[in-house]
């Protein structure tokens, strides 16, 4: 099946590196790109919502495992002992 | 020609008629119903309609203005949705509830007065129920006992809040009752508080939002896509309607966003990590009807109707993992994408749509209701929010299909759902990919006049810059994101450990007391003279009265033996029973004239 091969494609490592490519490309591109609506010093720094949104990925997985683990997270029969 | 016909009708009167039918019929039949309501949603024009004397007071079904009208086709094109994903269920009774959930959601919407909405308000309190119900497992029985008592509870706060609102002003007109502040702090401002805070049950704003990750899903395969469209955004509506500008929603909102991004991390349910999204998108809203700004009661309005298309897809390929495979748990799940890879592509485009992707509909909504925090100058609500965005791409975009579609190879047998199940998810990624396309029509429908571009060159770029940045964090992390088999402590655990406490006490020492000191106690002073007094009593009985009422007895006893095999004993018949009859009354009351 066609679409079978597609996502067989998607998942080489060729791919990985065109992906970190565009990352790049990202952060290079965002030296340039013009801004009108400032709305406070971040959207000053060239790369600086790449760099939110990498911090901000880390910030809640980490964040969040570590209420689970410090009392969020229960067996699945908690309620019915 | 009639003017305005309800839409309501077509689902609470034509859904009458579907138990009486079978096969293709009854499909077309449920088809026609939905489209004809669509239809009626669509071409109502603006003023109000439908107004009827009852008892002391005016009651109004049909308060069209475009706020309204927006919400309604929204309603009425997610029932259209649901339905077609719902055709092949053999069950009628869930047809039923879906049909008076979906009813009930288009009442509430053109209510022109709070009695009538709050009519409708239980109406799908009491409907959606029976879509957890369904599901038949002993956990869904339980989780829709509690879904019913979280919604009892908020209706009752609403009533309470309708009631002091009409003794204060002698009005039940639908009307802007904004509330300042945390408390009330006079009996004026008492009323939009209560009438605030059960619309807030409803919108599942934390602290009272625990039903909705333990009920949807639990609900049936088909009942949790319905129910991730209406609940929430009919409170978002009302919220809109009357509580605009109530500074304590903005603040809600905001943690509410954040709150249902945190616990998704830790869920292992596919459809209880869509509903912690559910809360999380629902923040958005409510924030922005703090906010109240016209910028931002558009976003709102945008986001509600791109949030029901696209979390509506979400839940329907998640479901139809469930429908083929048995399971929605993503430890279960894993390699699917051999055998399942069209609902993949709809469920990624579900993923891409929520996480405001570019080019999809969350891009168009969600950004405008960002915007009108950054400019009110709002930062810390409008970081907030951004760390939110980031949080919902991480979960819907990339955790879900990654566990279920790739991840651990399990060897799971599956296959593509039936074709009505795949149509529905077709129709829903067009309008998730057409809206955030061609924007334009839907700004036209929003309730004032919108000055906002989206795909602005800084905006789009820095969209794609938190997404795929997230993406690599996402990637780079995977190994801590492998779930356990666990569940989490929600605010319900108040709730449920206090009933807990209580059965305890009632069973243990209450019991015990009861049984040893207070029955002795009682047999000696109480029981044994009133024995004697009434052996006189029953001389003066069977001598005189007895005769005479023994024909009575006879009737009296055949009738409660009929009564009897109505009465099973389960609370979700009796439950059933009395919704109906609220069901007829309103009918009746809306048909005539």
């Amino acid at each position: 099946m066609r679409l079978l091969e597609i996502v067989e494609v998607l998942r080489t490592r060729k791919v990985k590196q065109i992906a970190y490519g565009i990352l790049l490309l990202l952060i290079i591109v965002d030296f340039v790109i013009p801004r009108h609506e400032v709305h406070f010093f971040g959207d000053k720094i060239p790369g600086f919502w790449s760099l939110f949104g990498f911090i901000a990925c880390v910030v809640i997985i980490v964040a969040s495992k570590w209420l689970g683990k410090h009392g969020l997270m229960k067996n699945e029969d908690y309620y019915d002992k | 020609m009639i003017e305005f016909i309800h839409p309501s009708l077509f689902y609470l009167l034509g859904g009458l008629l579907i138990p009486l039918l079978k096969g293709r019929i009854k499909q077309g039949y449920m088809l026609f119903l939905v489209l004809s309501a669509f239809l009626a949603v669509v071409n109502m024009p603006h003023g109000i309609f439908g107004v009827h004397q009852f008892l002391n007071w005016e009651l109004t079904f049909g308060s069209v203005d475009k706020l309204s009208k927006v919400f309604a086709g929204i309603f009425a094109l997610m029932g259209v949705i649901g339905v077609i994903f719902s055709f092949r269920v053999k069950n009628d009774g869930e047809h039923l509830a879906a049909f008076y959930y979906v009813g009930g959601s288009l009442g509430v919407t053109l209510a022109g007065d709070f009695l009538s909405l709050f009519i409708f308000w239980e109406i799908m309190a009491f409907s959606s129920v029976f879509l957890v119900w369904y599901r038949r497992i002993p956990s869904s029985i339980d989780a829709g006992f509690r879904y019913l008592l979280w919604h009892v509870v908020g209706g009752l706060i609403l009533l309470a809040g309708i009631i002091l609102q009409y003794s204060v002003s002698g009005d039940l007109t639908i009307q802007h009752l904004p509330f300042h502040g945390w408390w009330p702090t006079d009996i004026q401002s008492l009323a939009p508080f209560l009438i605030l805070l059960g619309f807030i049950f409803n919108a599942a704003v934390p602290p009272f939002g625990a039903w909705l990750p333990d009920a949807y899903p639990a609900a049936t395969v088909t009942g949790a896509v319905f129910m991730s469209a209406f609940t929430t955004k009919t409170a978002v509506y009302t919220l809109i309607r009357v509580s605009a500008g109530s500074e304590m929603l903005m603040i809600l909102g905001v943690v509410m966003a954040i709150y249902g991004v945190v616990y998704a991390v830790l869920e292992n349910d596919a459809r209880r990590l869509l509903a912690y999204h559910i809360i999380s998108q629902v923040g958005y809203m409510v924030a922005g009807v703090g906010l109240g700004t016209p910028l931002a009661i558009n976003g709102v309005t945008a986001h509600a109707v791109c949030h029901i298309l696209y979390k509506a897809l979400l839940f329907m390929g998640t479901s139809s993992v469930l429908y083929v495979t048995g399971t929605a748990k993503l430890t279960e799940l894993g390699g699917l994408y051999k055998t399942m890879p069209r609902t993949m592509i709809y469920t990624i485009i579900g993923g891409l749509s929520i996480s405001a992707f570019p080019l999809f509909s969350g891009f168009v909504s969600k950004s405008m209701t960002v915007a009108a925090f950054g400019e009110e100058h709002l930062m810390w609500a409008f970081i907030a929010l951004m760390l939110a965005s980031a949080g919902t791409f991480l979960h819907t975009g990339l955790k879900v299909p990654y566990f279920i579609w790739f991840g651990k190879e399990q060897g799971i047998e599956a296959k593509e759902p039936p074709w009505n199940m795949e149509l529905a998810m077709i129709i829903a990624s067009l309008f998730c990919i057409g809206l955030g396309v061609f924007y334009k029509p839907l700004y036209a429908l929003l309730p004032y006049p919108v000055h906002f571009e989206p795909y602005t060159a800084y905006h789009t770029w820095e969209s794609l810059q938190i997404l795929l940045f997230t993406q690599l964090g996402f990637f780079l992390l995977l190994k801590k994101l492998w779930c356990d088999n666990t569940l989490s402590l929600d605010t319900d655990w108040f709730p449920r450990k206090i009933a807990k406490g209580f059965m305890w006490f009632i069973n243990k020492p209450l019991a015990t007391i009861e049984y040893n000191y207070i029955g002795e106690i009682y047999e000696f002073i109480i029981q044994k003279p009133i024995l004697r007094i009434a052996k006189v009593f029953q001389k003066i009985d069977t001598v005189a009265v007895d005769g005479s009422f023994s024909n009575l007895g006879k009737w009296v006893l055949s009738w409660s033996r009929k009564m009897q095999e109505a009465q099973t004993g389960q609370v979700q018949h009796y439950a059933m029973f009395m919704l109906a009859g609220v069901i007829a009354v309103i009918i009746i009351a809306m048909v005539l004239p």
